[in-house]
């Protein structure tokens, strides 16, 4: 057969393979495996397999949830459409990054500063930017924050490099498992940060004077303002709470997920639908709707196919819409 | 006639007041500033850059802004290592191909202008046609991207341009019966092939079977036919296909599919992603703690510098195909010396794709040189009678010689593997310099 | 308010423009210099198209990459399967497109403002999916176009000129499709549907119906620009034609120019085509995002100093011209008769 020197190494650990030269021209042995189950369309479904799909749904879908929030509650309150909410995400994950490489700060310590970082970028890009557009037409607010999209992912690639980055070890990694079903950690303290995290902001908007007067800005904008209630530092404080949720995901899932200019191109698209699903405004239908899209998403794309799974997921929401064309519990 | 008068108002702009005289002002002058600027880089343009007589144009394509920025940028350096190499910048390795420079061109320096398709066909084409036409260079190289390198040396085929593509694996490019096109890298049927014949190698090597195959492939034109040649071949050697998926590109979980292989319980995953995409799915892996006894991983995302940077150990011990590693320096020299002028230039080592880059514009050179001229007919007639030897190459390719369909036929492969955060050469065993980890230990094996 | 003279006035501007639109490329010679104008006359004819239904009867469509797609492949299709010419192709996409428009209008069109847009996404996104995973259509592999064939049967050519004669005259039939609908009863209805769409309800007019239109017409020329664009770069796959980035450089055309103006999107065309070209020749080389942050920079500004379109900006500046008669300067919409 082949004339090499080399073999196979049967691993131990650690790292160093062992040196166990193989046969030297032996016939291939016949030795048959137990036969895989021979499964030619579709995956077998066996109630293991079904948990473990719903837990994955549910940790990922929390996550979608907790980028909506911050979408749905800028929109909520001023009905703007922001395309650069992926990116504020993109940068909460590159915060993440930087405060574990520059001062090994781990992700999970770093968040309340990566809030606060971001909570600030929100504000600057609502004094800067969309004050100024605040009574255009809603096609000229959608270029607006579209070119603050492209900007944004600019502006990464120009300082920190296109390059993928990734946290190698944050406090929170490895596997855990409940019997059958296996997750990872960071995913699962992801899905706890976003839950405590949407929470946290459902409290503020129904329990703190501040919140509630938002939550009446968001309900009728007029009568807020007749109340007394000042417009313009509300549309701010919505920007930075819209931007600090995203930049907490970003920081939640910048354990596991790679981190490039670009990132947020991926999340957008399903961010938006968890919004419309939800309802345009609605806090508590993002975040049911968040949940409902991650299930769907896994469960689709392990029942019907992945390359479908987005499919899926896009015709469920047009389906929704015909039945209930503002969404879950979206406002009239 | 039918409508209440109210329905006639003019409703251009936003309700409310009409803007004030200063805001219009205020207005007009920012668009002003604008159309200035976008006239002024117009006219800038149009006046082309006065260029030096002994100086030779070469257009380079590559994905300098969008997903794939990071190795373009990549691919860029390498290719900018290359013309200092034959611009006698840096002095060149004896025997490196295009190391004496362009001496029957009296000394030319050569000149890479580069464009950004952005990963976008029609951005490619628009490139190609503006390096060609108004950058007036005298041949192209690019693309990375199968799709775009399609779009851009078509544009170099109606213009009788050359077109020498260093890195795209797609097989289809060299079926198209183009006489301006050449490709230095072999293409997927080789790699694919090798896959298989690798797999029986290790069969042999080790008895175990190694039949039932899960084919994971990203859902774009390289993927696509990744898959249908992986198909056909499992068919004709006897593999079972455990499971067969395509995943759309830029996805925020991977846990169905993952979830889908995992159900199937292949020996083998052979998968084709690009970077984002091979960290997301080692990471869904290890999540979901599953691994199959070898993962053979299509290059790309798996060989770029930054996966191992990236992963940690988490990256040991995946396969891969490759064109290049560093470990072969140990059998050719050449390797050595010149990743250490890379190592020097940009502080990376070369890899697989930017190896394949500098010698892509290595082989042009060596092609002008000849070609004493810089006219196009005279290039592509130095290009078909391209014969550079193995020992002039960073490659560990049986040398560079084009056939009629303008595909290098003596590229070769040899898969890799992730060893002690290195890509170490395992096959053919004949330029193997370690052995095959077989097979991969559990995560928490490690 | 029409006045003669303002609507000969008018002809006369549009005659010399198209004249000059005809004469250019004798004197722009360098073919990628044609081509950049190719990319500025397809953009404008995206826009315009886009227009009926975006600007004129207000319904945001965020999907229009669907019709586009749909043109491309079906001329495409049809020239590689039957041999059949892009001139009857290109009409069969548009049909094909104007049958798919009607069909999601027809639920979509229950949808209000940022429903609608993101419904429309969703739809252009699933037709990209099933386009990308089907077997029939090559897939994510792509089609390409015939390098062997040229001339006007084929409708390819080697040289630029031609593809820019005919760009110009789908342009110019847009055009002429769009200031038909401005002028008509149907153009009066859009507005009014835009503008008062209760008032319009209580007087009878059937909204579903002339959305239908709108979106019906607006696809169909759409989708020839798809054609087109099939026809002029010879390689079709779906994440070049059926893009969620066409649909939003499309929709930005118009809204740069000025929505719901005729000329608007022509204007949006010329501007923001030229960002994106030069912002890229001249800083895209570089790999740092330059080049990015330059367009979006541009954009923004734009988007901030002149919310109503470059064209609304002229018009304020008109109205604070001396001696300028208030208001009558962009009203097109009030000389239409009703």
């Amino acid at each position: 057969m082949h004339g090499g020197t080399f073999g196979i190494a049967t691993p131990r650990v650690p790292l160093t393979p062992a040196l166990s030269p193989g046969g030297e021209g032996d016939m291939p042995l016949v030795k048959s495996l137990p036969a895989h189950p021979d499964r030619k369309k579709g995956a077998a479904m066996t109630a293991d397999i079904l948990f473990q799909v719903l837990v994955s749904g549910l940790l990922i879908g929390l996550i979608y949830a907790l980028v909506a929030v911050g979408l749905t509650l800028i929109f909520g309150v001023m009905d703007i459409v922001n395309f650069a909410h992926g990116e504020f995400l993109m940068l909460g994950m590159y915060a993440s990054f930087w405060a574990f490489a520059l001062f090994a700060i781990d992700p999970i310590v770093a968040l309340p500063l990566t809030a606060l970082l971001l909570f600030a970028v929100g504000v600057i890009v609502y004094q800067t930017v969309i004050r100024r557009i605040l009574k255009a037409p809603m096609l000229s607010q959608i270029f607006a924050t579209f070119g603050l999209m492209i900007l944004l992912r600019g502006l990464a690639q120009f300082f920190w490099k296109p390059d993928h980055r990734l946290i190698p070890h944050s406090l929170v990694s490895g596997n855990v498992a409940f019997g059958p079903v296996q997750f990872g950690l960071p995913q699962f303290v992801a899905a706890l940060g976003a839950v405590g995290v949407t929470g946290a902001l459902w409290m503020f908007l129904h329990r703190t004077r501040l919140g509630t007067a938002l939550e009446a800005t968001a309900i009728d904008r007029e009568a807020a303002t007749l109340m007394g209630i000042d417009g313009q530092k509300m549309f701010a404080l919505a920007w930075g709470i819209g931007a600090a949720c995203a930049g907490l995901a970003g920081g939640l899932i910048a354990t596991f997920f790679p981190i490039f200019p670009e990132v947020g191109s991926n999340f957008i698209l399903i961010a938006f639908v968890v919004v419309v699903l939800g309802g345009f405004g609605s806090v508590t239908g993002a975040f049911l709707a968040g949940i409902i899209v991650g299930l769907i998403e896994v469960l689709g794309g392990f029942l019907v196919g992945p390359e479908y799974k987005t499919a899926i997921v896009l015709s469920l929401l047009l389906i929704v819409l015909l039945v209930r064309p503002r969404g879950l519990l979206g406002k009239a | 006639m039918r409508f209440a008068p109210a329905i006639t108002e003019p409703t251009r702009l936003p309700k409310g007041s009409l803007p004030s005289r200063r805001q219009t002002i205020k207005r007009l002058l920012a668009a002003a500033a604008l159309l200035t600027t976008t006239a002024l880089t117009g006219i800038g343009l149009d006046i082309a850059p006065a260029h030096a007589e002994d100086e030779i144009r070469i257009g380079v394509i590559y994905p300098l802004t969008g997903a794939a920025a990071s190795t373009g940028v990549e691919l860029k350096a390498a290719a900018e290592l290359a013309a200092a190499i034959v611009n006698k910048e840096i002095p060149a390795p004896p025997g490196l191909v295009a190391g004496i420079g362009l001496p029957n061109l009296k000394g030319a320096k050569i000149k890479l202008i580069f464009g950004d398709h952005q990963g976008n066909p029609q951005v490619g084409a628009t490139e190609a046609e503006r390096l060609i036409t108004s950058e007036k260079v005298v041949a192209l190289t690019g693309a990375y991207f199968s799709n775009v390198t399609a779009t851009a040396s078509q544009v170099a085929e109606r213009y009788g341009v050359p077109f020498l593509n260093g890195e795209s694996s797609s097989a289809s490019l060299t079926q198209r019966k183009f006489k301006w096109f050449f490709r230095t890298t072999p293409h997927d049927d080789l790699f694919v092939g090798n896959f298989f014949t690798f797999l029986g190698d290790m069969e042999k090597k080790t008895g175990d079977t190694l039949r039932s195959v899960a084919l994971f492939n990203e859902n774009t034109l390289w993927g696509n036919e990744t898959t249908k040649l992986q198909v056909k071949l499992s068919e004709e050697q006897k593999f079972t296909i455990a499971e067969k998926i395509l995943y759309p590109a830029k996805t925020t979980q991977m846990t169905s599919e993952v979830q889908r292989i995992k159900a199937a319980a292949p020996a083998v995953i052979m998968q084709s992603s690009y970077l984002g995409d091979a960290i997301l799915s080692m990471k869904t892996y290890k999540e979901l703690g599953f691994l199959p006894k070898m993962l053979l991983a299509n290059d790309a995302g798996f060989n770029d510098s930054e996966f191992l940077k990236t992963m940690g150990k988490d990256g040991e011990f995946v396969i891969s195909r490759e064109v290049w590693a560093l470990d072969q320096a140990e059998r050719n020299p050449l390797i050595k010396q010149v990743n250490e002028l890379m190592q020097k230039r940009s502080g990376v080592n070369f890899n697989g794709n930017s190896a394949r880059a500098f010698t892509g514009i290595a082989v042009l050179a060596d092609a002008l040189d000849r070609a004493g001229s810089t006219k196009p007919d005279a290039i592509r007639e130095a290009l078909q009678k391209t014969d550079i030897p193995a020992s002039g190459l960073i490659m560990p390719w049986k040398g560079v010689k084009f056939d009629a369909s303008g595909q290098n036929e003596l590229g070769t492969g040899i898969i890799v593997q992730v060893q002690g955060g290195q890509y170490v050469t395992v096959w053919p065993f004949d330029v193997a310099t370690k052995p095959v980890v077989y097979p991969m230990p559990a995560w928490d094996g490690r | 308010m029409t006045t003669g003279t303002n609507v000969s006035r008018k002809m006369a501007g549009t005659a010399a423009l198209l004249a000059l639109a005809a004469v250019l490329p004798l004197a722009v010679t360098e073919p990628s210099q044609q081509n950049f104008l190719i990319l500025i006359l397809m953009g404008a004819q995206m826009g315009v198209a886009w227009n009926i239904v975006g600007g004129y009867a207000g319904q945001v469509s965020l999907g229009h990459a669907v019709f586009y797609g749909i043109g491309a492949y079906t001329s495409t299709m049809l020239l590689l399967t039957l041999g059949l010419t892009p001139w009857i192709g290109a009409l069969a996409g548009g049909l094909v497109a104007a049958a798919f428009a009607l069909a999601m209008g027809w639920p979509c069109f229950r949808l209000k403002g940022h429903y609608f847009a993101m419904a429309t996404i969703a739809v252009a996104e699933i037709m990209q999916i099933l386009v990308t995973n089907s077997d029939a259509l090559e897939g994510a592999v792509g089609l390409y176009l015939p390098m062997d064939q040229s001339g006007w049967g084929v409708l390819i050519f080697l040289s630029k000129l031609p593809y820019y004669y005919v760009i110009l005259g789908l342009l110019v039939l847009t055009v002429l499709v769009s200031w038909a609908i401005e002028r008509s009863h149907i153009g009066y209805y859009f507005r009014a549907i835009k503008d008062e769409p209760e008032a319009a309800r209580a007087l009878g007019v059937s909204l579903t119906r002339y959305k239908l239109i709108a979106l019906t017409v607006s696809a169909f020329l759409t989708a020839m620009g798809g054609s087109f664009y099939a026809q002029k770069e010879m390689f079709i796959d779906p994440g070049s034609v059926f893009a969620g980035t066409i649909s939003i450089k499309i929709a930005l055309i118009a809204i740069l120019g000025g929505v719901g103006r005729l000329t608007g999107p022509v204007l949006g065309a010329v501007i923001l085509i030229t960002i994106e070209e030069y912002s890229r020749t001249l800083f895209g080389s570089t790999g740092s995002g330059t080049d990015m942050i330059i367009y979006a920079a541009m954009i923004i500004l734009v988007a901030v100093f002149s919310p109503s379109g470059v064209l609304g900006l002229l018009g304020d500046l008109r109205r604070h011209l001396p001696g300028a008669k208030p208001a009558e300067v962009e009203t097109s919409a009030k000389e239409i008769r009703p």
